[in-house]
C-alpha cells in the first residue's frame, strides 16, 4: 500500500515540493519509474526530453510554460502548463497513463488563436539528437518513444530514400549458411504486424527493377512467416522464405516496378500475410536496378551487384536510414479564428515503449479514461 | 443424471438466496441474473458480510444510437420494391429493437423519423459525433441508401451496425463495407443476428468497465489494457492465502460446500472438509474482488499450491464463480483470463482454459484443465453434469470433471494480446477420464474442424467454449480491430519439415 501513498503525496499540490524541484512536476505510477515536466515545460524521460517550437510568418519561438501540478478529472495527477508565443496561447497537460504493461506518458497541447482570422503556424517537435522520425512515430535506438497525432509535414527534410515506418532494425539477426553478401545477416522486422516500408526517389513515372532479399533464420518449417511483398507498379508477391528457399538460405524476389502515381517515388512494402502464424515480417536487402537490367538471384546474393545498382540497401544494417531527417518533426496546424486545436502525443516513460498508432487503439480519450478509472479507484489507507 | 442446479433440493430457499446469489435463484436460472432486465435487486442478499457474486459482474451503461434510412416515398421500382410495406416493416423492426434494448441491455437513442436526405444524414452524423454512443445501428430500407452507410462508416467514428433486410442489397453492396474495421453488416431477415451485433457492443462495454484482480508476485499496481480498456490490478499473491487463513468455515462456507456435493454426479476423492476449504476459497475470492472493485481474477494458484500456502487449490471455487458470470482464471495467465472474459461477455457462457495435448493416434486435440464451468451451454441453460475430484497434480482439494456433451461443436479462443486472438473450432468427441489419463480432471477430446493435424493447433491455455462461435467472434474482432489468427489448415510436408 505504500506505493499508492507515494503517488498521492506527489500529486497533492501542497506536497509537490516533496517530490519535485520548484516548478517541476513529477509523473509517476505505482511500481514504475518516474518522469518529470521541468520548469520550462519540457517532458523529461529516460531516453531524453521533448519540447516544442512554434513558427509563424517567418518568426520562430520556443514554447515555454509556467508549470504547476494539477488534477485532471479531479483525480489524475498532471502537470499543467500555460504559455504563449507568436500571439497564440498554448496550454499543455502531461500525465502518466497506466497503460499495460509499463505505463505511458501523455502530453497534450491545446493551441488557441485569439485572433479574428485563421492562422497556420508550424509546430516543431524538439527532440534529442539521434531521434528517428517515422510516419507516425519517433524512435530512439530502435525503441519507439513517441506516437505522433498526425503524419509529420511532407515539407520537412525528406531523404532520397529510407524506411518510413515503425519497423525495427535488427542487425546480426540472420544466420545464412551459404556464402552471401553480409546484408543477409541484418534485417528489419515489423514486430507485431507492423509493415516494413521503404521509399525511393526516382524520376516521375520511371520504371525500375526492384529486388528484395530475404533470409529466414528463425523458422525451420514452412508456413510460419508468410509475407506479401509489394512494389509500386508491380503485382504483389507472396513469399514464404522457408518454403521457397529453406531456413538460413538467402533468396531474391524481383519486381518490374514503376512510379505508378507519378509522385517521383517508388514505394516498397513487406507485410504479414493474414494467415501467417508469425505476424512479424522481415526484410534483408533491397536493390534498385535500371528497368530491364538482369537481376540474377545468385549474383545479387553474392553482393556483386551492390555497387552497380541504382540503390542498394543493407536493410537493418549500418547504412540503413529513415526517410525523414533526424531529430525534427514538424506539423502544419491550422487554428481557426477564436478557436483552438488540440494535439496529443503519447510518450514512452521509463522502461516502456510506445506501440505505433497502426497497432494501438489508444486515443486521448481512452488514455484519460484509463488514468481516471485507476486513480478514482486507487486503494486508500 | 443431474440436470441444472435448482437449489431447492438441497438448501432452503432462504439459504440459497444468501449464498449462491439472490437474483440467480429469484429467476430460477443463474443466467437470467446476468441480464440487465432482471438485475439483482440491491441488498436482496441476507447477511451483510455475504457477497452476492452476481453483483461482481459489471453493469455498464451501453448507449446505442439507431436510425432508419430510407428514400423519399413513394417507392417505384428499385429494391425493396413498390410492394414492400415500409410502414409495416419499420414498425416491426423498431418493435424488435426496443425489445432488444431490454433483453440485451442498452439505452436506445432512436431517431424520431426515418432519414431520407442529405440534410438528415448530416444532422445524424453531427449528433453521433457529439454524443459518441457506444454503437450506431442503421436499418436500411432501400438499396439506394448504401452511400449513406458508407458515409457513416467513414465519418461517424463509432462502431457501425448496418442491418440490410433481404431485398435492400446485392452482394456488391455488402462486399466491401462488410469487411471494414469498425463495421458489422447484417444482410439477412434474422433479427437475432442484429441482436448478436448489439451484444458485441455490450460485450465491449463490459470489457471497458471490468477490472481483473491479478493475484501474483509481490507487487501492487494497476494498468489498463490497450484496445479492450480492461483494468488489471495486481496485488501480492500472499494477499489471498493470508485472507484464506482468516476465513472461517461458517454458515456460508458450509452451505456452499453442501450444495456442491449435493449436485455432483459422483464424488470420488474430496472429503467434506475439502469441500469446505474450496468454499472458503470462494468466499475469500469474493471478498477480495469486492474490496478491489474487481469483476474477475487471475491467480498464481499453482505457485501457491506448490509452496503449500493453502490446503486446497481454488479449482472448484473458480468453477462456481465462472458459473455465476465472474471470470476466474488459473496460473496468473492474464490473457487466459481475458479469453475467459471474452467467452463470458460475448458468448454468455463460461468455458475453461486448457492445457492442449496432441492425441496423435486419433489425431485429436485433448483439452485438459481443472476449472471448467458447468453452465457451458449458457448462463441461462442447465448445467452440465460434473464429478467432484481432487486437483490431480497435487491430490489436494476439490476440482470438477465436467462432462462435456459429445457430438457438440466447440470453439477455442486464445488472446495473445489485446490486439490478437487465435480462434479455432472443432467437435467434442469424447471425455477422457483420469485415470487412465494423467493431467487435469476436465479433459475432452476435440476433432478440429480446419486443422489437418492436431499437433498444429496454436496457442496454450486456449479457452474451450461450447458451440461454434467463429463468425460472431470474427465479427467482434473486425468491429474492434483485433486480428484473428487460425491454426494452420495444412500440415507441413516432409520436405518442408526437413528444410
Amino acid at each position: 500500500m505504500k506505493r499508492w501513498m507515494t503517488l498521492a503525496a506527489c500529486i497533492a499540490p501542497a506536497s509537490a515540493a516533496l517530490c519535485a524541484m520548484a516548478g517541476e512536476v513529477t509523473l509517476s505510477q505505482p511500481g514504475f519509474g518516474t518522469s518529470k515536466v521541468d520548469a520550462s515545460g519540457r517532458l523529461v524521460e529516460d531516453w531524453g526530453s521533448v519540447g516544442f517550437k512554434l513558427a509563424l510568418n517567418g518568426r520562430s519561438e520556443p514554447l515555454t510554460f509556467q508549470v504547476t501540478p494539477t488534477k485532471l478529472n479531479g483525480v489524475v495527477s498532471a502537470a499543467s502548463g500555460k504559455g504563449a508565443a507568436l500571439g497564440l496561447t498554448v496550454e499543455s497537460a502531461a500525465y502518466r497513463a497506466p497503460a499495460f504493461p509499463s505505463g505511458l506518458d501523455v502530453l497534450t497541447l491545446k493551441i488557441a488563436n485569439p485572433g479574428a482570422s485563421d492562422v497556420t503556424p508550424l509546430l516543431t517537435l524538439d527532440l534529442p539528437a539521434g531521434a528517428v522520425v517515422g510516419e507516425r512515430s519517433v524512435a530512439m535506438g530502435g525503441r519507439t518513444v513517441l506516437s505522433l497525432p498526425m503524419a509529420p509535414n511532407v515539407d520537412q527534410e525528406v531523404r532520397e530514400w529510407g524506411a518510413c515506418d515503425e519497423s525495427q532494425p535488427m542487425p546480426g539477426w540472420g544466420s545464412p549458411n551459404v556464402p552471401c553478401d553480409p546484408a543477409f545477416r541484418n534485417i528489419r522486422a515489423g514486430m507485431g504486424g507492423v509493415p516494413i516500408k521503404y521509399r525511393f526517389a526516382v524520376e516521375p513515372r520511371e520504371a525500375v527493377t526492384v529486388a528484395l532479399g530475404f533470409c529466414e533464420s528463425f523458422w525451420a518449417v514452412a508456413g510460419q512467416r508468410v509475407m506479401l511483398a509489394r512494389v509500386e507498379g508491380a503485382p504483389r508477391q507472396s513469399v514464404d522464405p522457408v518454403a521457397k528457399w529453406g531456413q538460413h538460405k538467402p533468396g531474391i524476389l524481383t519486381f518490374a516496378g514503376r512510379d505508378a502515381n507519378g509522385d517521383g517515388q517508388i514505394d516498397v512494402a513487406v507485410i504479414p500475410s493474414s494467415s501467417a502464424g508469425d505476424q512479424n515480417p522481415i526484410l534483408n536487402a533491397i536493390w534498385l536496378l535500371p528497368a530491364g537490367a538482369p537481376a540474377d538471384p545468385a549474383t545479387l546474393i553474392s553482393g556483386a551487384m551492390n555497387q552497380s545498382a541504382m540503390r542498394f540497401v543493407d536493410v537493418g544494417g549500418p547504412g540503413d536510414q529513415a526517410i525523414y531527417g533526424s531529430g525534427k518533426a514538424e506539423f502544419t496546424v491550422t487554428i481557426p479564428a477564436k478557436g483552438s486545436r488540440e494535439l496529443t502525443f503519447i510518450v514512452a516513460c521509463p522502461g516502456a515503449s510506445v506501440t505505433p498508432p497502426s497497432r494501438s487503439a489508444w486515443s486521448a480519450a481512452t488514455l484519460l479514461k484509463a488514468a481516471t478509472d485507476v486513480a478514482r479507484d486507487a486503494p486508500t489507507r | 443424471m443431474h440436470q441444472g442446479h435448482r437449489c431447492d433440493c438441497c438448501l432452503s430457499r432462504r439459504q440459497c438466496l444468501r449464498y449462491i446469489g439472490s437474483a440467480a435463484l429469484a429467476t430460477g436460472l443463474i443466467g437470467d441474473a446476468l441480464e440487465p432486465a432482471v438485475a439483482s435487486p440491491k441488498g436482496a442478499v441476507g447477511p451483510a458480510d455475504v457477497i452476492d457474486p452476481t453483483t461482481l459482474r459489471p453493469r455498464p451503461r451501453v448507449r446505442i444510437a439507431a436510425a432508419i434510412l430510407q428514400l423519399p416515398r413513394p417507392y417505384w421500382l428499385g429494391w425493396p420494391g413498390t410492394t414492400y410495406d415500409l410502414d409495416k416493416h419499420q414498425a416491426e423492426y423498431l418493435g424488435m429493437l426496443r425489445k432488444s434494448a431490454e433483453t440485451v441491455g442498452f439505452d436506445l437513442g432512436l431517431e424520431a423519423k426515418p432519414i431520407q436526405d442529405e440534410a438528415g444524414m448530416t444532422a445524424l452524423l453531427n449528433r453521433v459525433k457529439e454524443q459518441k454512443p457506444d454503437g450506431l445501428l442503421v436499418i436500411l430500407q432501400h438499396m439506394g441508401c448504401w452511400g449513406w452507410a458508407e458515409r457513416l462508416a467513414n465519418e461517424a467514428g463509432v462502431p457501425l451496425i448496418v442491418f440490410s433486410p433481404v431485398g435492400t442489397s446485392f452482394t456488391g453492396h455488402v462486399l466491401g463495407i462488410s469487411r471494414r474495421q469498425g463495421v458489422h453488416v447484417v444482410s439477412s431477415l434474422e433479427w437475432s443476428a442484429v441482436e448478436d451485433a448489439l451484444r458485441m457492443v455490450r460485450a465491449k462495454r463490459l470489457f471497458e468497465e471490468s477490472r481483473i484482480l491479478w493475484i501474483q508476485g509481490n507487487q501492487t499496481g494497476e494498468t489498463v489494457l490497450d484496445r479492450l480498456g480492461t483494468k488489471v490490478r495486481q496485488i501480492p499473491r500472499d494477499t489471498f492465502n493470508l485472507r484464506f487463513d482468516k476465513t472461517p468455515a461458517g454458515e456460508e462456507v458450509r452451505a456452499v460446500a453442501a450444495t456442491a456435493r449435493k449436485h455432483a454426479k459422483r464424488i470420488v476423492e474430496p472429503s467434506v472438509r475439502d469441500s469446505e476449504n474450496s468454499a472458503r476459497a470462494l468466499v475469500t475470492a469474493k471478498q477480495l474482488l469486492a474490496e478491489h472493485k474487481s469483476n474477475a481474477l487471475s491467480m498464481d494458484c499453482l505457485g501457491m499450491v506448490g509452496s503449500k500456502l493453502v490446503p486446497t487449490p481454488p479449482c472448484y471455487a473458480w468453477t462456481q464463480l465462472q458459473d455465476l458470470g465472474v471470470t476466474a482464471g488459473c496460473e496468473a495467465d492474464l490473457f487466459g483470463a481475458v479469453s475467459l472474459l471474452f467467452s463470458s461477455y460475448l458468448l454468455n457462457r463460461p468455458g475453461y482454459m486448457n492445457d492442449p495435448v496432441a492425441e496423435t493416434a486419433k489425431n485429436l486435440l485433448v483439452a485438459s484443465h481443472c476449472t471448467s464451468g458447468t453452465r457451458i451451454a449458457g448462463f441461462d441453460k442447465p448445467a452440465a453434469p460434473y464429478v467432484l475430484r481432487n486437483h490431480s497434480e497435487s491430490a489436494l482439494g476439490v476440482s470438477t470433471q465436467v462432462i462435456w456433451p459429445v457430438g457438440q461443436p466447440t470453439t477455442l479462443i486464445r488472446f495473445n494480446s489485446p490486439h490478437e486472438v487465435i480462434v479455432d473450432s472443432g467437435t467434442v468427441v469424447g471425455n477422457v477420464n483420469t485415470p487412465p489419463a494423467g493431467g487435469c480432471r476436465t479433459c475432452i477430446e476435440v476433432k478440429m474442424d480446419a486443422v489437418e493435424d492436431a499437433r498444429d493447433v496454436q496457442g496454450f491455455h486456449q479457452v474451450v467454449t461450447l458451440g461454434n462461435h467463429k463468425r460472431m467472434i470474427d465479427a467482434f474482432c473486425q468491429m474492434y480491430g483485433i486480428r484473428v489468427i487460425r491454426s494452420p489448415e495444412r500440415a507441413p510436408t516432409a520436405d518442408e519439415v526437413a528444410s
